[in-house]
């Protein structure tokens, strides 16, 4: 058995749909190592069976686990609580060195030579390259390590509140110290539109081999039409647009027959899609469902399905319905 | 005051006074007025008609709307009484103290649909406004039914499929309301028929006014839910017009090409459009508040308004009619001492021959016109100095933005003024006493001995401080970013530094006026009619309070055809400029052109003598009775009027069987020659002539005098 591990983590049953296409993606890669993740204790345990079939090692995280003297000096700093869990990574000790993804990031090619970088090797952050993007990098585990980052963590806080404001802090002479540590980014291409530098994204796109949805889109929140096995893709990621379909038939192929109704959030409602089939009314409803999710979460599909003039069909429907209906109470009265 | 005048209008005495008003005022029709239907609800109540008023602003103090609802409920009440209900939401800090609780009488429809929603666990309070005129109010506690906003939202998508995004906590709110109101509205419905059964009245007829895209809410859901009321929906401006404004676009040559879902998409507002543009085309009637905001609504909501309905004021009377020329003075002088000590040691200009122009207003810079009103002002300075260099203008711009306190040298100012008055003053009493002693004694007094060494020396010292080598500074405080202010980039770019040569002087004062500010201290109301002049070049702007608060205390304004004021104006007087209401084009003419034009005004103003100003603003003051809200409720009646008829197409209006059409025109004062109004719907009427005395000052040199072209 291999001593390196894929490290990831998820935080609730829909970020898991993430993390169970990321961790297809890397089998498709064919990638040679193991595959770990780290789950909150919001992950359903029907979530947590999901994945355990991929993973090779599921590992609970619990920020609130007093048992512990670093957990301990954490509860005074609550707001750090979630960043922490990440840091969690380092305990992994049974593994030799790991390589940390987001559970919003898709592999694209393999990419087993990271593990022969050190730690800790990032790739740099679009909007400030002087500090790394902490979605994917190299780490070594130490129960040590982990102490330090602790400690370091409960005295100097976080600059901007989350894990790579702390990472980049404890790192620091990461942009600095041995260029050996710097990724090159294709092993971290931000997808997000208004981050991307279009012209370059086009140019080397066929050697990215690791693309990182940071951003409040994700690709489980773009609209996807079941029957056609199609994702509608807005303006923000229209160059990405093959990319995300990736992300969908991976999702298609690989992970929906997993899914199941125990499940929550998003998880529990892609569990009742029955893929390139005519569409049942149930489904309909569930994609309503969905559709009706992504208004509340402000990813509005303006140009397509939810245009005003459908808003306004929908709405003369509602008028002629209640027309009919009262006309027949009308006539039958 | 205002209770007062009611009485006026209601005494037999005032009949005469009211009819000698209006002879003045050289309206066209008479039947133009809703004071022609104020009834306090008797004929509504005999034809079994209900108002309802809905907006988020009633009763609550946000912005502009506020102030539009506020001022008309006097208006409103005169004409519906307790046939009328204004309805909000409760916000206890403004409704504790503008609300006066009470229940509604028992046996009246009201009462039971307001015991039945609170059956339903919502927290609802009565009352009465403590407004002019004290409407019916019911104010719905959003938090009480917030345990049902999921279910509320649910039904919003099932018939709407319009989402609301769980962040957006205003639109959350309005949805609570909307549909507290509609329900309640709902069950009002119900009662009132019941109630109409059994007392064998006619079948009731409802019609409710929504202000404004949060109400539209409430709307959507009673059109959707297909309950029997008529419905009015009235925008201010359209949501995606005040976001594209503020971005810079080159926006009224492009309102017909902007793709309208995309970009409200883009600026993350597509919700609110929705409900907005949902709205303006579920309401039976539809109304914006000026044709050029209609404008706006054809194009980005895609529906014409039926209706303008254009925003009034309650305008005080003053019982001696040139009262606020007086007013002026009074006010001009304390602007006086401002400047002197603003401009200490600098005021070679004779403050009798300065004229004040002014803009204010919120600090959108290019929305308000700001850049255009610099720019034309630095060439009124080259304009003056070549043509007319013993006048000086000195300019105003009141725009509230983030300061660090006020500007020492200002301060300095007004304390340097201050010493060399009060030293004035003790030397003046010291040579009295002297006067009187010599005088006493038999003598006659000598002028060299009355002033003494000493007291010039004090004299000299305090002219001495008065000394200063910088120029007066162009703002009042100092302004956070001051570097990136527009204000302040543009002034620096003309070049209008206050120097001893510029015939404009600037003075940016970047803080609301207060009457306890120690350095302006004068409240704004006070310090329009002490200026000469208001300048509103907007290039945004759906309505436009403040030329029309100008204007009713007698100052003679600029305002634009983009403003939905200005195209007021164009529309109901035959010749603006005539009454001091000068309109600067800045919709079919270039940039370029609109600076020169605003420039060329402020110079035609600033060429008028006194007295030809003091003519201006009569006539300026004479505009006040078309801008009242017993003129312009008229629209407001007309556009409930045409949603009832929507509704209940029996429905008729008594009154109007007898009332005339309205068109309001105001021609040319009467002294100028007719101008060729034969293009114009309507002739003016002949007015009769020299019959009022205080009008001797409108006889036929006016025009002359005044010298408009």
């Amino acid at each position: 058995m291999s001593k390196f591990a894929w490290v990831t983590l998820t935080t609730n049953d829909t970020y898991s749909l993430g993390a169970l296409v990321l961790a297809h993606s890397l089998k498709r890669a064919k990638t040679a190592h193991q595959l770990a993740v780290l789950v909150t204790p919001n992950v359903s345990q029907a979530m947590r069976d999901r994945l355990n079939e991929v993973y090779n090692v599921v590992q609970e995280v619990n920020v609130l686990d007093s048992q512990d003297a670093a957990n301990l000096a954490l509860l005074s700093r609550p707001e750090l609580g979630v960043t922490f869990t990440k840091l969690h990574s380092w305990r992994l000790v049974q593994f030799e060195k790991c390589v940390f993804l987001d559970a919003d990031t898709l592999v694209l090619q393999n990419c087993d030579e990271l593990f022969e970088r050190e730690e800790l090797s990032a790739a740099p952050d679009v909007s400030w390259p002087d500090c790394f993007n902490s979605g994917v990098f190299v780490f070594k585990p130490s129960v040590d390590t982990f102490a330090q980052i602790t400690e370091f963590a409960v005295k100097n806080g976080s600059f901007d509140g989350g894990d790579q404001g702390l990472l980049n802090q404890f790192f620091a002479d990461w942009s600095t110290a041995d260029i050996k540590k710097h990724l090159p980014f294709v092993y971290n291409v931000t997808a997000y539109a208004s981050y991307c530098y279009l012209p370059a994204f086009k140019q080397f796109r066929d050697k990215i081999k690791i693309l990182h949805f940071a951003g409040k889109l994700k690709p489980w929140l773009i609209q996807f039409n079941s029957e056609t096995k199609v994702a509608s893709v807005s303006s923000e990621y229209a160059h990405a647009q093959d990319l995300i379909q990736l992300w969908w038939n991976i999702f298609c192929e690989n992970v929906i027959q997993s899914l199941s109704t125990e499940m929550a959030g998003l998880a529990g409602a892609l569990s009742q899609l029955r893929i390139g089939q005519q569409r049942t009314p149930e489904q309909e409803a569930y994609e309503n469902q969905m559709r009706r999710q992504c208004w509340e979460s402000g990813q509005i599909d303006y140009s397509g399905a939810d245009s005003f003039e459908n808003i306004w069909k929908k709405i003369s429907q509602t008028l002629e319905r209640k027309t009919e209906k009262e006309s027949e109470e009308t006539g039958s009265s | 005051m205002r209770r007062q005048q009611s009485y006026r209008f209601e005494d037999n005495e005032s009949t005469s006074y009211a009819l000698r008003m209006n002879r003045r005022f050289s309206r066209v029709e008479s039947g133009a007025d809703l004071k022609d239907y104020f009834d306090r609800g008797d004929i509504a109540s005999r034809e079994n008609r209900w108002n309802f008023e809905v907006a988020w602003e009633v009763a609550n103090k946000v912005g502009g709307i506020y102030t539009v609802i506020r001022s008309k409920a006097y208006v409103s009440t005169e004409e519906m009484g307790e046939q009328l209900c204004m309805m909000g939401p409760y916000k206890e800090h403004c409704a504790r103290t503008e609300m006066e609780e009470m229940e509604f009488p028992r046996g009246n429809p009201l009462l039971d649909a307001v015991n039945s929603l609170r059956s339903r666990g919502y927290k609802i309070h009565t009352g009465r406004w403590l407004v002019d005129g004290n409407p019916q109010l019911i104010l719905f506690d959003i938090g009480s039914a917030a345990w049902k906003l999921d279910q509320f939202k649910s039904e919003m998508w099932e018939k709407c499929h319009i989402g609301i995004p769980h962040l957006d906590i205003e639109t959350n709110d309005a949805i609570i309301l909307g549909f507290m109101i509609a329900e309640f509205l709902e069950e009002f419905r119900n009662f009132a028929v019941t109630y109409s059964q059994n007392n064998e009245l006619s079948a009731p007829r409802i019609v409710a006014h929504f202000h404004e895209w949060q109400a539209g809410v409430g709307l959507i859901v009673l059109r959707t839910r297909l309950v029997e009321i008529a419905t009015v929906f009235t925008t201010h401006a359209t949501l995606l017009g005040r976001y594209l404004c503020a971005g810079n676009t080159d926006f009224y040559n492009n309102l017909d090409k902007f793709a309208v879902d995309e970009e409200a998409g883009k600026r993350q507002i597509y919700h609110r459009y929705c409900l907005e543009r949902g709205a303006t085309h579920l309401a039976h009637v539809f109304t914006t508040v000026s044709d050029i905001t209609g404008y706006e609504a054809e194009h980005l909501l895609k529906r014409k308004p039926d209706i303008i309905t254009p925003n009034g004021l309650n305008v005080k009377k003053f019982s001696a009619i040139h009262e606020f020329q007086n007013l002026h003075a009074v006010a001009k002088e304390k602007i006086n001492e401002f400047v002197r000590g603003h401009f200490y040691g600098h005021i070679d200009f004779d403050l009798d021959k300065t004229l004040y122009f002014f803009i204010a207003g919120r600090y959108e810079f290019g929305n308000k016109g700001a850049d255009i009103f610099i720019e034309a002002l630095a060439r009124l300075n080259a304009m003056l100095k070549h043509e007319k260099p013993d006048t000086t203008v000195v300019a105003f711009l009141i725009f509230p933005t983030k300061t660090n306190n006020f500007n020492v040298d200002s301060l300095r100012g007004h304390a340097v003024i201050k010493q060399l008055r009060d030293t004035i003053n003790n030397v003046q009493q010291a040579v009295g006493k002297r006067m009187f002693d010599t005088c006493l004694q038999g003598n006659i007094p000598n002028a060299d001995d009355l002033l003494q060494k000493d007291d010039l020396v004090k004299i000299k010292r305090c002219m001495f401080a008065m000394q200063r080598d910088s120029m007066p500074p162009v703002t009042t405080h100092n302004v956070a970013d001051d570097w990136n202010d527009p204000v302040l980039s543009s002034i620096r770019r003309c070049h209008l530094f206050n120097s001893r040569h510029d015939r404009v002087k600037m003075v940016f004062h970047p803080e609301f006026l207060t009457s306890t500010n120690p350095l302006f201290g004068i409240d704004y109301e006070e310090f329009v009619r002490g200026c000469h002049l208001g300048v509103f070049p907007s290039y945004y702007e759906p309505w436009g309070y403040t030329p029309a608060e100008c204007t009713v205390m007698g100052i003679p304004s600029v305002t634009t055809n983009l403003s939905g004021f200005g195209c007021f104006m164009e529309e109901h007087i035959s010749d603006p400029k005539s009454y001091g209401i000068y309109i600067v084009d800045r919709r079919y003419i270039g940039l370029e052109n609109s600076v020169q034009q605003l420039s060329s005004f402020m110079m035609e103003f600033s060429r008028l003598n006194r007295r030809q100003r003091i003519i201006q603003r009569n006539r300026t003051e004479r505009l006040s009775d078309l801008l009242d809200w017993r003129t312009l409720g008229i629209y407001y009646r007309q556009a409930r009027v045409k949603a009832l008829q929507a509704v209940y197409p029996d429905y008729v209006d008594e009154l109007s069987l007898y009332g005339s059409k309205n068109n309001l025109i105001f021609s040319r004062p009467h002294s100028e020659p007719p101008s060729p109004t034969s293009s114009r719907h309507t002739t003016p009427a002949p007015s009769v002539h020299g019959s009022d005395d205080e009008d001797s000052v409108d006889e036929e040199t006016e025009l002359k005098e005044l010298g408009i072209k």
